[in-house]
């Protein structure tokens, strides 16, 4: 089995939005980061991924299963964060690994308290009363005190300071440096992607509109910036997509050797992931 | 057995919430109990109180899920929806099922301590498992209304269903009699006091196995 995760031709309709031919592949040792705007179907996608909700069409395998047939030992091998579902606020620390320690047979309250210590998150104090980046932390902990070998997270850096997100980002690396491992992770917070993903899947409207590895955008793709004036001297056809700021044009291009060799008195920088993502969805 | 043990343990510790209110509740209650006892053997009254006060708390459980929005979590975890169902009946069962009891004990300790002696306990004790029964119909009519609608949308369908419900037992009932006015001569109703227990126990079965098949139903059809 070469893959943890595998989704293909998913698809899901609802009145006014539909989720068209997802295919995602995320192999042993990798992460996938999705980006997409909000509403674009990133979340749709993890909760069929975790057959939360039903779909029309395609399957989804997980460890080379279907998702509907995992067994209670298959799951225990998945870790979740969801943005927006967590345990009641009234819990505390203390009462959640009592809890987790009845719902996963790994479960590993050495590494649990030892990560609580780390992250300095109170043990009795309800999780009422945390930050919303305290939250964040127990809610990625709960995610892997339990050793697995998938982890599905949707959102898992929202509220987290830059610090507490370095941290994340090492604990993800370190996660999956046995080769083993997967990530599959969604974000609008790009930048964490920038060190961190192996493949950018880009879900745009229910669609995807780039599948690509994270090494062939910073390979391939290049930003270049020019005065809004002298964008008439660019053929449409040298570039992706244009957007215009201020009075300034930015233009997405690939593959950018050759664009260079065309245009080599421009310069051209590598574009972030948010710029990547802008430039799709907002450039002309 | 777990993942039902965890789940139970999930809604207990909502109550721990509020212990300070049950613990003021319950001694008000005592109170009251023994305020009463002084002029009369109000054992049974003591008992069913304490069932409808605290017997119906465990819906507060399925609120404070709702604000968590934590099915969606516990579903992602190694838990079946069939292990969220079930332990739902099974903690409303077993709140139901210790406020009677200890509404029973309290009031029996009570009435022993101030008068001396219960009156007729066979009988308080049917009264009793009458009550306990109405009080599971409530809440076996209330939890599928909560898995459909929600706790605050099915508050009112939680309220209409069982009236509803009774209301047309009663005119069926009514009905019955008027087209058939020999039955009631035939039935006799002390002796139907008397296994009333027996009967009880049944419609327990049967009201929480009926509506644990209706709301897992409804759960399994939803998308979280």
């Amino acid at each position: 089995m070469k893959y943890n995760l595998e989704v293909i031709n998913l698809t899901k309709n609802y009145q006014d939005f539909h989720l068209k031919q997802i295919n995602i592949k995320l192999p042993k040792g990798k992460i996938i980061g999705l980006i997409g705007e909000n509403g674009s179907g990133k979340t749709t996608t993890i909760k069929s991924i975790l057959n939360l909700m039903t779909y029309d069409k395609g399957n989804i395998k997980i460890f080379g299963k279907d998702n509907k047939d995992l067994t209670k030992q298959e799951r225990e091998q998945i870790g979740v964060v969801l943005d927006d579902s967590f345990f009641s606020t009234i819990l505390n620390v203390n009462d959640i690994n009592k809890l987790m320690n009845n719902f996963y047979h790994n479960w590993d309250e050495k590494f649990y308290y030892k990560t609580v210590k780390k992250f300095k998150i109170p043990c009795n104090k309800p999780l009422k009363e945390f930050s919303s980046g305290m939250k964040m932390k127990i809610k990625v902990l709960c995610a892997i005190a339990h050793k697995p070998k998938l982890l599905i997270l949707d959102e898992p850096t929202n509220g987290l300071d830059p610090i507490f997100r370095y941290e994340i980002i090492e604990l993800f690396n370190n996660f999956v440096s046995n080769k083993e491992n997967s990530i599959l992770m969604t974000t609008h917070i790009t930048s964490d992607l920038e060190h961190l993903a192996d493949e950018i899947i880009f879900i745009d409207n229910g669609h995807i509109i780039l599948d690509v590895l994270k090494e062939k955008i910073d390979n391939e793709y290049g930003i270049v910036e020019l005065l809004e004036n002298k964008l008439t001297n660019i053929k449409k056809e040298d570039y992706l997509k244009c957007l215009k700021y201020k009075n300034e044009s930015y233009i997405l291009v690939n593959p950018k050797k050759e664009f260079q060799n065309k245009y080599p008195k421009l310069e051209i920088r590598k574009p972030t992931l948010e710029e990547l993502m802008l430039l799709l969805v907002k450039g002309e | 057995m777990n993942t039902i043990k965890g789940l139970l343990l999930k809604d207990l510790y909502v109550f721990r919430n509020f212990k300070g209110n049950i613990i003021f509740s319950i001694l008000m209650f005592i109170f009251l109990i023994t305020i009463g006892s002084i002029r009369s053997d109000i054992f049974t009254i003591g008992s069913i109180l304490f069932l409808i006060f605290f017997g119906m708390n465990s819906i507060s459980s399925f609120s404070y899920d709702e604000n968590a929005d934590s099915d969606k979590y516990l579903l992602s975890l190694p838990i079946t929806k069939k292990d969220v169902v079930l332990s739902k009946y099974l903690f409303v069962f077993l709140n139901s099922f210790i406020s009677i009891l200890g509404g029973i004990v309290a009031s029996f300790i009570i009435t022993i301590l101030v008068r001396g002696k219960v009156n007729n306990l066979g009988d308080s004790l049917r009264i009793c498992f009458l009550a306990f029964t109405s009080v599971s119909f409530l809440m076996c009519a209330n939890v599928p209304c909560i898995y459909k609608w929600g706790v605050e949308k099915g508050r009112m369908q939680s309220v209409i269903i069982p009236a509803l419900f009774i209301f047309l037992l009663g005119m069926f009932g009514s009905l019955l009699l008027l087209l058939f006015p020999q039955i009631y001569l035939n039935v006799d109703l002390l002796y139907l006091f008397k296994i009333s227990p027996y009967i009880c126990l049944m419609l327990n079965i049967l009201f929480y196995v009926i509506s644990y098949l209706i709301s897992y139903k409804i759960f399994l059809n939803k998308s979280i």
